[in-house]
Formats: C-alpha cells, structure tokens, sequence
C-alpha cells in the first residue's frame, strides 16, 4: 500500500512537471520577442524543475543522493534568477526598438 | 555631466575630441624613425647595383624556400602513405586493435592504479595525446593572444575611441548588487567542486580537462563579479605565462621519464598506491593537475582577452576611468 502511495505522488509530480517543461518549450518557439520567451522559460526553470526533482527525490528514498538533488535545486534557483536577470538587463540597455514591445513607466 | 552630454547630443562640443588625439613624445620618435627609414627605402631605390642585389637574393631564397617545402610535403605524405599501408583494409577486423582493448579493461587498474579506465587511457597509455591535446589548447590561447591583445606597442592606435566603447568603464557588471552576491555565494562551491573533480579523475569520471573548465568557469565568474581590477590581482600575463609553461614542461619531462623507462624495461620508481585513494595511480594526479592548470589558464586566458584586450593590468585604464568619474563628480 505504502509503495502504492508512493508511485502515485511521484507519478503526479512527474506529470505537472514535465506538463510546465511542454508549456515551457511552446512558450519559447510560440513567442517572438526575447523578454516574452525568458518568462516563458521561467516556468520550466523555477515549478517544472522542483517538481521533477521533488518526484525523483521521493522515488529515490531517504538517502544522499536526496541531498544532491536538494543542492541541484538550490543552486538553479540561484543561478537561473541571475542570467535572467543580466539577460534582460543586456537587452533593456542595448535594444534601441525597446518601446516597441515594452510598455515603459517613466520616472520622474 | 549633464550639460556635457546634452551639448554632445546637440552637435555643440565633443567632450571627447581633445582627449583622443595626443601626440606624445614616444609618437615624434617614431614619426622621426619612420622619416629616417624612407629616406634609406627611397636613396636604395634609385641605386641600381643594390636593386640587382635584393633582386638576386630574393630569387635565391625564393628557390630554396620552395625547394624544402616540396621536400618536406613529399616527406610528410611519404610517412602518412607508409602508416596507412600498415592498417587493415576498410571492413576487416584489426587483431591488434582488439588485444589492445582487451588489455586495457584487464590489467588497466593493475598497470596504471587508476579505477577510471579513460583516465587510465588518456593520462597513461596515451599520455602523448593528452599533452598534444594541451598544446592545442596553448596555442589556441598564443594566436588569441597575437591577434587581440593590446600592448605598448599598440596601445595608442587608432582605435582609441572603439576601445572606450568596449571598456569595462561603458558598463560595469560589478556595479550590479546582484552578481557579486551570487559570486559570493557560488565561487566557493565552484572552485571546490573543480578542485574535487581534478584531484578524482583517477578514481571517477573527471580529470584535467572537465575540472580545469570547471576552474576557469569559477575564475571568469569571480571576474564578472568583482570586477577586473580583483581578477588583476591575482592573475597576471606573466604568471599565466609561467603556470602554462611550466605544466606543459613538467608534463613533457614526467610523461617522458616514464615512457623512456618502460620502454627500456628499467624500474619505474613513482608508487602506484592503493586504486580508489586519492593518492593513487602514480604520476596520473600529477598530471591531471597541469592539464587543469593549462585548461583553466586558457579558458581564462579566452575570456579576458575577448573582453578587454589583455590578462592581467598591463594597459593603463586609468586615463579614462579617472576621466569619467571625474566628470561623474
């Protein structure tokens, strides 16, 4: 019964998660313009990767390879957050057409 | 700073304008020299004995230089044809090939004290291949260095306006608060982990060239991060000069010692210790830590160069730098 259970949690996290990688992979061949496909490919990097590793954490049981993926977690969540974030900083500074797709709030 | 940059925008005056034409001293010079060195040019020109003379000589060498290039290629494609001679024809199975690999995965621990059979391969039987493999790389970084890097000599080109653009002054990554947080964070982990993966190529999948990428990774993130001047101070053209030099001779010297040992069927002194400890496969660690040494110097090496010209602080920034944060105040 325990491993019953057990399948069935991995199995559904597996599925929501590949499910946001499928939204995640249409969202960037779908959308046009670079900051529109960087918050598409934010799902995949941020829920899609929890929940797959989470599914493959519970598979695998209690042991050190958890630790591993915890640490896989930790660390592109560090690092995804910061290219995303000098990628648009790149674009925001040398697209000259940038009003064209970005509606800007400008400061007074 | 305001002013300035609206009485630019408007076509008014050029902030710029008597900063990048400056004639020094050291420009006169050479003007003086290159003036000396036409007027020898032009009074040669109008000798005719000496013209006949060039003339002669450059036939002569022009002779001799295709004479060993033909000698040379017939020589080079004789030694490929006779190598080719020796393989099996296209479909047969090579005898000698399958001993071989059946010695490898037999004795290769025994023989070579590495659990990693690749490692055991690439840094032991095959040694010659990983040291070729890390003079590509050398290279590689000398003809980057040839084409991009900006010295004495060129430092005062034309270009002057082109390189401020590209500076590091233009936009400067480490004002970010973000990055040098992240690099706070990351750098240890990474430079670890590289270090864990050089010193283990023996014993697991890794070695030289993963854990040197993984070093030079670490390096070039540390460089983002902090800044140029911090990545200055602890890396200088001269130091990678000598820490590529001197792994690739201690590669060369160690690799050769060996080779020249069993080939003789002397005794090989360097211990092999117990397989699976960090100590062990005899001169493997050694040399997987010069390859890692050349990799990371190289990536490194690629980086800064594309980046700003130079390895380390030999060109003078501070002109500009000084320049605009004085106007910035």
């Amino acid at each position: 019964m325990g491993e019953w259970i057990r399948f069935w949690i991995v199995a559904v996290l597996l599925l929501s998660g590949v499910l946001c990688f499928v939204l995640e992979v249409i969202g960037i061949f779908r959308f046009g313009y670079v900051l529109n496909r960087m918050h598409a490919s934010g799902i995949g990097d941020t829920m899609g990767l929890l929940l797959v590793v989470l599914a493959l954490m519970i598979a695998s049981g209690w042991n050190f390879v958890t630790l591993k993926l915890l640490l896989l977690i930790l660390f592109m969540w560090l690092t995804s957050p910061t290219s995303t974030h000098f990628l648009s900083l790149v674009e925001m500074n040398t697209n000259p057409w940038l009003d064209r797709h970005v509606r800007r709030r400008i400061e007074a | 700073m305001k002013e300035l940059f609206t009485a630019w925008l408007e076509g008014g005056s050029d902030p710029m304008e008597s900063l990048l034409d400056i004639s020094t001293q050291e420009d006169q010079d050479r003007e003086a020299r290159k003036k000396v060195s036409d007027e020898k040019i032009r009074r040669l020109r109008k000798d005719p004995a000496a013209l006949q003379t060039v003339e002669r000589m450059r036939k002569r060498f022009r002779k001799i230089y295709l004479a060993v290039a033909v000698v040379c290629c017939i020589m080079l494609s004789g030694f490929l044809l006779y190598t080719i001679s020796l393989m099996p024809r296209y479909g047969e199975e090579n005898p000698r090939a399958r001993e071989v690999v059946e010695r490898y995965v037999e004795q290769g621990v025994a023989e070579t004290g590495a659990i990693n059979i690749v490692t055991g391969m690439i840094l032991d039987y095959r040694a010659f291949d990983t040291l070729g493999e890390s003079h590509v790389l050398f290279t590689a970084l000398i003809c980057v260095m040839i084409l991009l890097r900006i010295d004495q000599k060129n430092q005062r080109s034309g270009y002057e306006d082109y390189y401020t653009i590209r500076s590091d002054t233009y936009y400067d990554l480490s004002r970010e608060p973000i990055l040098p947080v992240m690099g706070r964070i990351l750098l240890p982990c990474i430079l670890v982990y590289g270090i864990y993966i050089l010193l283990n190529g023996q014993n697991s999948p890794g070695g030289g060239f993963s854990g040197g990428a993984v070093i030079g990774a670490g390096m070039i993130l540390f460089s983002a991060a902090f800044g140029m001047k911090a990545a200055d101070r602890f890396l200088s053209v001269r130091l990678c000069s000598i820490l590529t030099f001197v792994s690739l001779a201690f590669y060369s010297f160690a690799k050769g010692y060996v080779f020249f040992m069993g080939a003789n069927g002397l005794e090989n002194h360097i211990p092999k210790g117990t397989p699976g400890a960090v100590l062990s496969g005899g001169m493997i660690l050694p040399l997987d830590l010069a390859v890692g040494c050349v990799v990371s110097v190289t990536m490194f090496g690629f980086y800064s160069l594309f980046r700003r010209g130079s390895i380390g602080m030999e060109v003078d920034y501070g002109r500009f730098s000084s320049e605009e944060s004085k106007q910035s105040q």
